[in-house]
């Protein structure tokens, strides 16, 4: 804790002139971090994951000293995207490629408009109040209304080159205007000898009738720790299709607040964590049904080896006197490994009787059926049992429609497999 | 081509087969017919790999090489393939890239070039014409969705893509119509020749009708008891299986 007074002092510092209810914004949610503390085993929606790392590491905020040279070939960037670029938390306008009807907001008027995002009143989660209190980087975007963004825009958070244990907490604010559609890309990437800890923090408004594909890829080095919380308002007729897909980090964990807030608003949430070595990936997704004619569709997938361990804990909410709700919640979970472990938690909390709901969680491990079905044809069981991984990845994988990110998906999710089957 | 001799197999400490002794020569086609239970698909198991069945005593040999130490990757490649009387569904496995994959683990271990994708569906689809089969199977994963006609039809389909020396039929026939029987039957008559053998395991005469064995034998508990021609086949149809039990 000592650690993080220390560099929440000297970001006052580093910013001396900033705006005052923005400062007071930043104090109050340091208080609360304070208060609240890291989460310990006997919370129990975090008994399963240990932060001791993140809470004994001396991590220090990045300055603009910490700006490395940039490699020519940014790592992670999809073909015929837009750009947003970060590096080390630092934004990169000069390398960055926005289109027109995206606006960038500066943070301050942001948060004078919208303050109500920037509320922690109601929250427990101590990293959002640490994001809140020491938010460096990040921007808050709009999409203007009506507008159609044919192309991707690829948001990366790239962290390289560290001389120094280093900590961000990136702010993503994303507004879909009514009627926009878009496809956005988050992108946490890293390759670094030090470690270094993420904790983002994303608020996404999606308005009347808008449409938005929200990819999230965490690819952070191992050596790294990433916190995340992402939260959703759908507004009527919305429509939200998101996926994630999570392979890096020792220490991983990601809240998700979906709020289904008025008619018609629609979002399917899918997500695939690829673990190794002694890894550790712990998602919490929240789904709340607070309005008629909604439908939510979730399918969660986790492939773990070696030693690593997963988390899935996933509610669905549905509010009383809503109707016509449809909520569906899936986990899978495939366990490569004796040492591999998983732990799963669907749950539902239904309080409306117009409801069509299905939940249900499995792990298991390769069919020795279908290994030895693919080995008698005269495939190697190696390969065998790439196919049948890979087959189980696959229908995440096919839910994305653009056909670049997808490439760029399979592949990745390809070269890890390959990586990571050969001590199976 | 294929000598099993003195075979004893079990699994789970369970002896299922008790001295078995079976010698195919090429170009022979060989059923083997026996009640549920009588160790019919341990036999194929044991010939093809399948793990966790021991061996207690007996050899079993393909073109002279002792088989049992094998991985069932090795034995397919050497040339031997079954027809798996409950074939496995594989989700997210898309059936041409398994039938290619599995073509050009063959084309590479017998030195030869591997295909590349036109060219693999090109001589997929006249395939598929052999067996009547819809080529929206082809695009499915492995199995997925498939009637139970279809999945053998898919099995047969695999062999005549594979060209193995020795093919182990297990009970392909079971639950076919008789348009999908005839389709099956002919689709492995056509393939036959002097050097490729074949055991048929079956219940049913009318499998026998349509592909004419050299040899029928039967299994009773883990042994055969009596082999014989056609008339064998007539007589079991017959008379059943008591007549034979000790
Ligand atoms: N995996 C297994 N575990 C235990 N017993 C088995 C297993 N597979 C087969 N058996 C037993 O072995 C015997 C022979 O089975 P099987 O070879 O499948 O017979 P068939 O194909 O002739 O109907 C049966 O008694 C069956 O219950
Ligand atoms: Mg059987």
């Amino acid at each position: 804790m000592k650690q993080f007074q220390k560099e929440f002092n000297a970001l006052l510092e580093y910013w001396p002139d900033e705006d005052r209810e923005f400062r007071e914004l930043r104090l109050k949610a340091f208080d609360q971090f304070k208060k609240i503390g890291f989460p310990t085993k006997k919370w129990e929606e975090w008994q399963f994951t240990d932060f001791s790392l993140i809470k004994n590491s001396d991590f220090h905020l990045s300055w603009d000293s910490d700006i490395p040279t940039i490699p020519k070939n940014i790592p992670g960037r999809i073909q015929d995207t837009y750009l947003i670029l970060i590096v080390n938390g630092h934004y990169q306008p000069q390398l960055s490629d926005i289109p027109d009807e995206v606006s960038v907001v500066k943070r301050k008027e942001h948060f004078k408009k919208n303050p109500e995002l920037y509320s922690i009143e109601s929250s427990s989660n101590p990293f959002l109040s640490l994001n809140t209190s020491m938010m460096n980087s990040g921007l808050p975007i709009y999409i203007k209304e009506n507008a159609i963004i044919k192309r991707p825009l690829q948001i990366i958070y790239l962290t390289t080159n560290l001389s120094a244990k280093l900590m961000n907490h990136p702010r993503f604010s994303c507004q879909i205007g009514e009627n926009a559609e878009a496809t956005i890309i988050e992108h946490y990437t890293g390759s670094t000898s030090s470690p270094y800890f993420t904790n983002a923090v994303s608020s996404i408004n999606l308005e009347k009738n808008s449409r938005l594909n929200h990819i999230r890829i965490q690819e952070e080095d191992l050596n790294s720790n990433h916190t995340a919380f992402t939260s959703y308002t759908l507004d009527n007729q919305s429509q939200l299709e998101a996926t994630y897909i999570s392979s890096g980090s020792l220490l991983f964990r990601h809240n998700v607040k979906l709020i289904l807030k008025n008619k018609g608003a629609n979002a399917t949430v899918n997500g695939l964590s690829l673990t190794k070595t002694n890894q550790h990936h712990d998602q919490h997704i929240i789904v709340d049904h607070a309005s008629d004619s909604c439908q939510s569709d979730q399918l969660f997938k986790y492939i773990l080896s070696d030693r690593s361990s997963g988390v899935f804990n996933g509610k669905v909410i549905v509010r009383e006197k809503t109707k016509q709700t449809n909520a569906n919640q899936s986990n899978k979970n495939l366990l490569l490994s004796p040492n591999a472990l998983m732990n799963a938690n669907p749950q539902l909390e239904i309080y409306a009787d117009d409801v069509k709901c299905s939940h249900g969680s499995t792990t298991g491990q390769i069919d020795s059926e279908a290994l030895f079905y693919l080995r008698s044809r005269g495939i190697s069981q190696q390969r065998a049992m790439e196919l049948i991984v890979s087959g189980f990845a696959k229908d995440i994988i096919d839910y994305i429609k653009n056909t670049d990110i997808k490439s760029y998906i399979s592949e990745y999710v390809f070269n890890w497999l390959e990586g990571s089957m050969k001590n199976v | 081509m294929l000598e099993i001799k003195n075979l004893h197999a079990g699994i789970d400490g369970k002896e299922i087969l008790k001295g078995l002794d079976l010698t195919i020569k090429a170009g022979e086609l060989h059923a083997i017919m026996g009640r549920n239970g009588s160790g019919k698909s341990t036999l194929a198991n044991i010939i093809t790999g399948r793990e966790n069945y021991e061996v207690t005593s007996g050899t079993v040999k393909f073109n002279g090489n002792n088989i049992l130490d094998m991985s069932p990757e090795n034995r397919a490649l050497e040339g031997i393939f079954m027809s798996f009387q409950y074939p496995v569904v594989i989700p997210g496995v898309n059936n041409t890239y398994f039938l290619r994959a599995a073509l050009n683990s063959k084309l590479k271990h017998n030195e030869l070039k591997e295909v590349n994708a036109a060219d693999f569906m090109r001589l997929i689809r006249e395939k598929l014409k052999l067996v009547e089969m819809d080529e929206k199977y082809l695009s499915r994963a492995v199995n997925d969705g498939f009637s139970g006609g279809e999945k053998k039809k898919n099995e047969i389909l695999q062999m005549l893509t594979l060209e193995p020396q020795l093919s182990i039929l297990d009970e392909t026939d079971s639950g076919l119509d008789i348009d999908a029987l005839r389709i099956i039957a002919q689709g492995v008559n056509n393939f036959r020749n002097s050097e490729r053998s074949f055991l048929a395991i079956t219940h049913y005469q009318r499998l026998l009708d349509h592909m004419k064995p050299d040899f029928i034998h039967v299994l009773i508990d883990g042994k055969i008891v009596k082999s014989g021609g056609m008339s064998l086949a007539q007589e079991l149809e017959e008379k059943g299986y008591s007549w034979l039990e000790a």
